[in-house]
C-alpha cells in the first residue's frame, strides 16, 4: 500500500498566511495536572491537591519552515505541549506563541495558521465519503464554495485518495484514514502542522512511504512548519532537522541528530571479526576512546562485539587504525541505531555529569 | 451562520445514511398518534370541563402537548447527547481545530436534531388534523413565536447540561429531572388545575406551564397573543434568566476544561 499515489499531483502553496513572528516561540512554559485521587482519599482530605507536572519551563523557538521532532516517551507531555499549542489546554505558567500570536490572547489567529493532525480516524465522519469529509473542512475553515471544492479535490489527489473520494470512509483502511487526516489539516493551508505518533497505526511499510510524503510534500513542496511527536528515534532522527526531546515535561536537549548524539557522549558500534579482539582496542580503551566492551562468539566462526565509541566519526576512525594494526580480519563495523531509553539516558548521564563537574 | 449550516449538513447526511432508521422513526411516530386519538376520545367527557378554557377538546390539547414535549426534549437533551458522543469520538477535538468558534461548533451539533424534530411535530401535526384535531391553521405564526420562547426557556437545562458533560464527563440525571418534572407538572398531558394545589404552586416555577397555557389558548382558542401576554411575559423572563446563568456556567466549564486538559476527554 503506498502512501501517495503514483504520480500525484502537489498541493499548490498559495495563498499562505503571512507570520508575524517565529514559527512557534516557548519561554518557560508550565503546565500542570492535578492528580486523580480516589474517592476514599478525597473523602479524608477533600481539600489536598496533588499535581503532577506536564511541562516544566520549556523554551524553545522553532524556526519558520522547520521539521522538528519532538522525542519522549509515553507521558513525557508531547501531548500536552501540542494541545496547549493548538489552544485546547491552558497553560499555567510561561508564554507559548505560534507564528507571533498569543496561544491565549490570540487563539483564533493561531488557529488560522497552525492545524493540529488529529491521527485518531474516529474524528472524522465514517458515514460520510471521503470527499465530504474534506467540504465539511473546508467551509469550517471559511474557503469559499468553490474555492474549496478544487482544494478538496488536489488533497485528495494528493493523499492519493482520489479514486476513494466517493467511497464512505468507514469502509477505508487505517493508511487511507491516516491520509485523510492529513488531507483534513491541510484543508486551508496552514503554516504549521502538528502531528501526534503519526504512524503509530500504519505498517513499516506505510509508515516508510508515509515518512517520505512527510519529507518531500508538506515540508518540502508544502514549506509547512511541521512539528512531530513521537517515541521512535530512528523516525525523528531521519525526519527531523533538529529534534527537542522531551523527559517528564522537561526538554532534556535540543539540536540536530548529530548535536544530540554528540551530547549522548558516544555512539554504539557492532564490529564482526575473525577472532576477539579485546587486546587490540585496550589502549583506546584507556584512552577514554571505547568503553563498554561486550564480545561473544558466534556458530558461524566470527565474533560480534558491541562497544561505545567517543568522539564521533574521529573515534569509530581510531577503531579502524587500531584493527587494522593489530591485523584483525574486519566482516563488518557499523553503527548500531540507539533507542529512544538509550538516548534519554545519555543525555541524563551527561548532565549529571557536567553538573556534578 | 455557514460553518454552522456545514456541521448541520454533515449531520444531516450522517442520519441519512442510516436510511431504515429515519422511515423506522416516522412510521413510529405514526403508529403513536392512533392510540393517543382513542385514548383522548374516550377521555373526553371526563376531560371536559377542565379543559374547557384550553379549547375543550382532549385530542387536541394533548397533540400540543406532545408536540412541544418533542422539542423540549431536544432542546435538553440534543446538547449533552451530541457533544458527549462528538467528545468520545474525537470529532469535538478537530473541529475546535478549526476557525470555528465554539458557539458556531456548539449551535450546529444540534441543529440537525431540531429540524429534525420540526419534521416529526410537522408529520404529527398532518396527521392530527386529518384526524380532526381542531386547531387553528391562521394562528400558527403567533403560535410559533410561543413555541420560540418555549425552547429559548428550555435550551439553557441543554447548555446547563452540556457544561455538566464538559466539566465532569457527565450531564448528571438534570436532562431526565428537568423533562420528568416538566411533564408532570407543565400540563403537557392534563391542565395543571386538576393536580393537588401543592402541586399547582410548584407548578409555577415550571416554565412549560406558562408557555403551554398560551400556546393552548393561541392554537386551540384563537386568542391573540396580548390576551397571553402575562404568560409570555413570565416565559420570556424564564428565558432571559436561564440563559445568563447557562451561559456563564457554560463558560466556566469550557474554561476548567482547558485548564484540566480535559476538553477533548470523555
Amino acid at each position: 500500500m503506498s502512501v501517495v499515489a503514483a504520480g500525484a499531483h502537489t498541493v499548490s502553496p498559495a495563498a499562505r498566511i503571512p507570520l508575524a513572528g517565529e514559527a512557534i516561540h516557548l519561554a518557560g512554559l508550565t503546565k500542570r495536572f492535578v492528580v486523580r485521587r480516589s474517592l476514599g482519599a478525597a473523602l479524608r482530605q477533600p481539600f489536598l491537591r496533588q499535581w503532577s507536572p506536564a511541562l516544566v519551563d520549556i523554551s524553545c523557538t522553532i524556526e519558520d519552515g522547520e521539521f522538528f521532532g519532538l522525542l519522549g516517551p509515553n507521558g513525557a507531555g508531547k501531548t500536552t505541549l501540542f494541545k496547549v499549542l493548538a489552544t485546547l489546554v491552558l497553560p499555567d505558567g510561561g508564554s507559548a506563541a505560534v507564528g507571533g500570536y498569543d496561544v491565549i490572547r490570540q487563539a483564533n489567529q493561531v488557529r488560522k495558521i497552525l492545524a493540529p493532525v488529529i491521527t485518531d480516524d474516529r474524528s472524522l465522519y465514517w458515514r460520510l465519503t471521503a470527499r465530504e469529509n474534506l467540504e465539511l473542512y473546508a467551509r469550517l475553515q471559511d474557503l469559499p464554495e468553490e474555492a474549496g471544492r478544487r482544494r478538496v479535490s488536489e488533497l485528495l489527489d494528493a493523499v492519493g485518495l482520489c479514486d476513494a473520494g466517493s467511497k464512505m470512509v468507514g469502509a477505508f483502511s487505517s493508511g487511507m484514514k491516516q491520509r485523510l487526516l492529513i488531507a483534513r489539516a491541510l484543508v486551508a493551508r496552514p503554516r504549521i502542522l502538528l502531528l501526534d505518533e503519526p504512524t503509530r497505526s500504519l505498517d513499516p511499510l506505510s509508515a516508510r512511504t508515509f515518512r517520505a510524503f512527510l519529507r518531500e510534500e508538506i515540508s518540502g513542496r508544502q514549506g509547512c512548519t511541521v512539528l512531530l511527536a513521537t517515541h521512535n528515534t530512528e523516525e525523528a532522527l531521519e525526519l527531523c532537522g533538529r529534534v527537542g526531546v522531551l523527559h517528564q515535561g522537561k526538554l532534556l536537549a535540543v539540536g540536530s541528530a548529530a548535536d544530540l548524539i554528540r551530547q549522548m557522549g558516544s555512539e554504539r558500534y557492532r564490529l564482526w571479526t575473525r577472532c576477539p579482539v579485546p587486546g587490540s582496542l585496550a589502549a583506546l580503551e584507556r584512552e577514554g576512546v571505547v568503553d563498554g566492551i561486550v564480545s561473544q562468539p558466534d556458530a558461524e566462526g566470527w565474533t560480534r562485539t558491541e562497544m561505545d565509541v567517543a568522539g564521533g566519526l574521529e573515534g569509530a576512525a581510531k577503531v579502524i587504525d587500531a584493527l587494522g594494526r593489530a591485523g584483525a580480519s574486519v566482516g563488518r563495523f557499523e553503527s548500531v541505531p540507539r533507542t529512544l531509553a538509550d538516548l534519554i539516558e545519555g543525555i541524563i548521564d551527561r548532565r549529571r555529569r557536567s553538573s556534578d563537574a | 451562520m455557514r460553518r454552522m449550516l456545514a456541521l448541520v449538513r454533515a449531520s444531516w447526511l450522517t442520519a441519512a445514511s442510516y436510511r431504515l432508521n429515519m422511515l423506522v422513526s416516522l412510521v413510529s411516530l405514526l403508529m403513536m398518534v392512533i392510540p393517543v386519538y382513542f385514548v383522548a376520545g374516550a377521555l373526553q367527557p371526563v376531560m371536559a370541563d377542565s379543559i374547557a378554557g384550553q379549547g375543550g377538546e382532549y385530542f387536541g390539547f394533548l397533540l400540543v402537548g406532545i408536540i412541544t414535549l418533542m422539542f423540549l426534549t431536544t432542546a435538553v437533551t440534543s446538547l449533552p447527547t451530541a457533544l458527549g458522543s462528538s467528545i468520545a469520538s474525537g470529532t469535538f477535538e478537530a473541529l475546535l481545530g478549526t476557525r470555528a468558534r465554539l458557539g458556531e461548533i456548539v449551535a450546529g451539533t444540534v441543529g440537525y436534531a431540531f429540524i429534525w424534530t420540526a419534521v416529526r411535530a410537522l408529520l404529527l401535526l398532518v396527521v392530527g388534523l386529518a384526524l380532526g384535531a381542531p386547531l387553528m391553521g391562521e394562528r400558527s405564526p403567533a403560535a410559533l413565536l410561543i413555541l420560540g420562547l418555549i425552547i429559548l426557556a428550555y435550551i439553557p437545562f441543554g447548555l446547563l447540561a452540556a457544561a455538566g458533560v464538559l466539566a465532569f464527563k457527565t450531564s448528571g440525571s438534570l436532562p431526565a429531572a428537568v423533562l420528568t418534572v416538566s411533564g408532570l407538572l407543565g400540563g403537557v398531558y392534563y391542565p395543571t388545575q386538576v393536580i393537588p394545589s401543592w402541586l399547582q404552586d410548584l407548578s409555577m416555577a415550571v416554565p412549560l406551564t406558562y408557555g403551554l397555557r398560551a400556546l393552548r389558548a393561541v392554537v386551540l382558542e384563537g386568542g391573540s397573543l396580548r390576551a397571553s401576554a402575562p404568560d409570555l411575559a413570565v416565559l420570556s423572563g424564564f428565558a432571559l434568566a436561564l440563559f445568563g446563568l447557562s451561559l456563564y456556567v457554560f463558560t466556566l466549564a469550557v474554561r476548567h476544561a482547558k485548564g484540566s486538559g480535559t476538553l477533548a476527554q470523555y
